[in-house]
């Protein structure tokens, strides 16, 4: 439309000055013969002056033409309707951190199945343990408004829980398997020791069959965002399912002081400079295992846990939904009107709330079957990268979008501190993906 | 026939009283019995230990339009035992708005239960688009829209079209095909048999091509409705029922000869009313390329048709002209018909079900054409033999025009 207007706005002829007048007149009764608040008189008699720049030559046209695009439809594009199934809430997961510590109450989602999930913390020969109980249930979980999904999950939900230790600390899993029939295992991707631990079927207790209970013990090394899953065969079919979580293992500023090179990607000289700021990241990364490292409160850090999956709802061994956190679409809003940029929040399906004044630290694993990789990408941003949280200062600096193999985790970080406040997209950049339920958005305040 | 009671050996029995109960009452018991065994089979569940697992959802896309650049309009069938609930649409992998009626305002298909989705999506012409409709359980059920070309609905312009196509290639060739008539009344018995037989050669084609034809439509028949049973019901159905008809209204040789020649009109009628519908269907998925090679051939194709319908009267006395308007009327003007039918509805169904009814009437006149040679001659006879096999070469020949 604008080059029409352009291309009568340059070219005008003396003769052609009443045609112009008639086109402009049809195209402004159109676009506004739907607007209550305009008659057609008024229209007409704005028209006159209109018509008068226009053979003048002046371009001043342009003014009242823009009701022109207005309707009301909504652009087809995305999942209709917003989520029923209240048991898996993904803005309650995003930002829930479990340390161990049981007077940390968690909401019961599970009925039986949430059984104290944080067990304690507690000293046992010199080192800190943190004990959870972990148990393996199958319930249907919404992955789309109106489409549920047959789960296998660790404590009833898709991601499992994750849990949030200190560097050093003993991680203590009481895993029941509750499930009628089929065995499971939890297998850790941390620097383990022991191969019994590793939660394979080849090693230490080997599956854990239904009804039993095992007890992992981890060493939380090395620092970094991290997952477990389950290591049963068929393994597609385990991990598809939802057997999998994050263990986010935080750094202590103190180790970080004394030893800094192995916190930190960088070959420099360790001046006092460099190792006080790897000491204040590590800070930065521990205020919620250890309240401690953040007297005065979070300190300007939100954190908030992405995990990427998809689901085969057909069996085909293609996904047919995508998303963070389990659903598809399920943090963006309800309803967009394309057209007019309007959008709503829904009760279910809204846009992750933030404050751009703090700074945003995602961790965001990738656990997708069936596909090869996965990827995040945020609009009118860019992020600094972890590769799976084991440095201190990023791999990668201002980059707006990573790609992730099956497994691959990373800490992303950035800030909304300059942005005006509104909606940011942000979405796998494979488009399939996007288009079947990978995208969301921060809604900066 | 006697209708003494006869003695087995054993107790002699009344005929009106076995058992010494009245003839209704012993009827009715293989009834009563059965109710009490299925009465007995729901209330006991003997097979509840046999867990075969739900039944599996069954949705089909009968067809798809596309009303306008806008919109893909889906119309769906659900075919299993359960209810099922569409919860979302994907076009080409990606999710999307719809809106769904037709299902009593819900998203939920009963058994048998058709609606129409209708999704708000800017195709582009020619281009393939892959439709897939997921089930709450997520299963999904899919097609692809190849080269998208606009489906233009019942507009005045298509009813025009649609009746000249109807009438030159239904009405014309027809009519031109009776015009043989008086040359047939001039040929001798012997001749006009083997005129006969070449006709029951055209139907016998029609029959086999209308034949295969309701099979491959009934492919797309939801599969709730058995498809291919339809069409063998159809056949059949038809066919019998025309014989009745034929034999319930016609007593004298003159009158079951003009009879026969309706019979024969009807038949060609349904024929062409399922040619119609094709072309209908051709319109409204957009293909509307019907090129002036395609319709010449259907008219040389059909031209044949004419005197198949007047072949069983040349041996007899003219019958007035009035009937051979109707015949022209009842077997040509279904084309337009089905064009306009087929257009308006892309029903696999009906499609299926029309096919399968004028294969029912062909195979009715070919069986009485057969009875008519054998009247006054031998089905065998040289002449009869070649005559029906260049009746099925001829169309055989001609078909090869209007693929």
């Amino acid at each position: 439309m604008s080059s029409d207007r352009q291309e009568s706005d340059s070219a005008i002829h003396e003769d052609d000055a009443g045609t112009v007048t008639r086109g402009l007149e049809e195209r402004l009764v159109d676009s506004v013969k739907n607007h209550d608040g305009v008659s057609r008189r008024a229209v007409l008699g704005g028209l006159a002056i209109a018509g008068g720049s226009a053979i003048a030559g002046t371009g001043a046209t342009r003014s009242d033409d823009d009701t022109g695009d207005s309707n009301d439809e909504t652009m087809g594009f995305g999942a209709p309707g917003t989520y029923t199934e209240e048991q898996f809430d993904p803005h309650g997961f995003l930002r829930e951190f479990n340390t161990g510590d049981s007077t940390n109450e968690r909401p019961s989602r599970f009925g039986e199945n949430d059984y104290n999930l944080n067990a304690g913390v507690y000293e046992e020969n010199g080192q800190t343990v943190r004990e959870f109980n972990f148990v393996a249930v199958p319930v249907e979980q919404e992955i789309l408004p109106g489409i549920t999904f047959p789960m296998w999950t660790f404590n009833g939900q898709v991601p499992g829980p994750t849990i949030r230790v200190e560097e050093g600390d003993l991680v203590r899993v009481n895993f029941t398997n509750g499930f009628p029939d089929m065995a499971h295992t939890i297998h850790p991707h941390l620097r383990n020791l022991n191969p019994r631990m590793d939660g394979i079927p080849q090693n230490g207790p080997g599956l854990i069959d239904s009804g039993e209970s095992f007890t992992y013990e981890w060493q939380a090394q090395p620092v970094g965002t991290h997952l477990y899953h389950c290591h049963m065969l068929p393994l597609k079919a385990h991990v598809h399912r939802g057997m999998y979580g994050s263990m986010i293992v935080d750094p202590k500023p103190e180790n970080v002081r004394e030893n800094p090179r192995q916190y930190i990607d960088y070959h420099g000289p360790i001046t006092d400079e460099v190792r006080e700021m790897a000491a204040e990241r590590a800070r930065s990364r521990n205020m919620i295992s250890h309240a401690d490292y953040s007297p005065e409160g979070f300190d300007g850090i939100d954190e908030m846990v992405m995990v990427m999956n998809g689901f085969d709802t057909n069996f085909d061994g293609d996904n047919e939904v995508y998303g963070v956190n389990t659903r598809g679409f399920c943090y963006a809003p309800a309803r967009t009107d394309a057209y007019n940029g309007e959008w709503e929040a829904g009760e279910t399906k809204h846009p992750i709330e933030i404050d751009g004044n703090e700074r945003q630290r995602v961790h965001l694993l990738n656990t997708i079957e069936f596909d090869f990789v996965n990827s995040f990408h945020c609009h009118s941003q860019f992020f600094d990268y972890y590769d799976a949280g084991t440095t201190l200062f990023p791999n990668r600096k201002t980059i707006d979008t990573v790609l992730m193999c099956q497994a691959q985790r990373g800490i992303l970080e950035f800030d909304y501190s300059n942005h005006e406040p509104g909606l940011y997209m942000f979405h796998a950049h494979q488009s399939e993906f996007a288009e079947l339920g990978w995208m969301s958005f921060f809604e900066v305040n | 026939m006697t209708t003494d009671p006869k003695s087995d050996g054993g107790v002699a029995q009344s005929p009106n009283q076995p058992f010494g109960l009245p003839r209704w009452v012993i009827g009715i018991v293989p009834i009563l019995l059965l109710g009490l065994v299925i009465g007995g089979f729901v209330a006991t569940t003997p097979l509840a230990g046999v867990d075969g697992g739900e039944p599996l959802p069954d949705v089909s896309i009968d067809y798809t339009t596309l009303p306008n650049d806008d919109t893909i309009r889906l119309h769906v069938t659900n075919n299993a035992p359960e209810p099922v609930t569409i919860s979302q649409v994907h076009v080409d992998e990606a999710n999307w708005q719809f809106e769904m009626t037709g299902a009593g305002g819900d998203r939920t298909l009963e058994p048998l239960e058709s609606a129409t989705i209708e999704i708000p999506y800017s195709w582009m012409e020619g281009y393939d688009y892959g439709v897939t409709v997921v089930a709450d359980n997520g299963a999904t059920f899919g097609t692809t829209i190849v080269a998208a070309n606009s489906s233009p609905g019942l507009t005045g312009q298509v009813v025009w079209t649609l009746a000249v196509i109807g009438v030159l290639i239904g009405i014309v060739p027809i009519a031109l095909g009776i015009m043989w008539f008086p040359f047939m009344q001039t040929m001798s018995e012997k001749w006009l048999n083997a005129v006969l037989a070449f006709s029951a050669g055209v139907l016998g084609y029609l029959v086999f091509d209308g034949g295969f034809e309701a099979f491959e439509t009934a492919q797309s028949v939801p599969s709730g409705y058995s498809g291919p049973l339809l069409v063998v019901l159809g056949i059949s159905g038809a066919w019998l029922l025309l014989q009745a008809v034929t034999d319930w209204l016609t007593d004298d040789e003159e009158e079951s000869r003009l009879s026969l020649a309706y019979s024969a009109a009807l038949g060609i009628g349904l024929h062409n009313l399922a040619e119609g519908l094709a072309i209908g269907a051709a319109f409204a998925t957009g293909r509307t390329s019907l090129g002036m090679f395609l319709i010449i051939g259907f008219m040389i194709h059909n031209v044949t048709e004419g005197p198949v319908i007047v072949a069983p009267l040349a041996d007899g006395n003219r019958p007035s002209l009035a009937h051979f308007v109707a015949f022209g009327l009842l077997a040509g003007s279904p084309a337009i018909l089905g064009g306009w039918i087929g257009v308006s509805t892309r029903s696999p169904l009906l499609n299926t079900l029309f096919l399968a009814i004028g294969v029912g009437a062909l195979l009715q006149v070919v069986f009485d054409i057969g009875d008519i040679v054998r009247r006054s001659g031998s089905i065998r006879a040289a002449p009869n033999v070649m005559g029906f096999a260049i009746g099925l070469l001829f169309m055989y020949a001609t078909g090869l025009f209007t693929l």
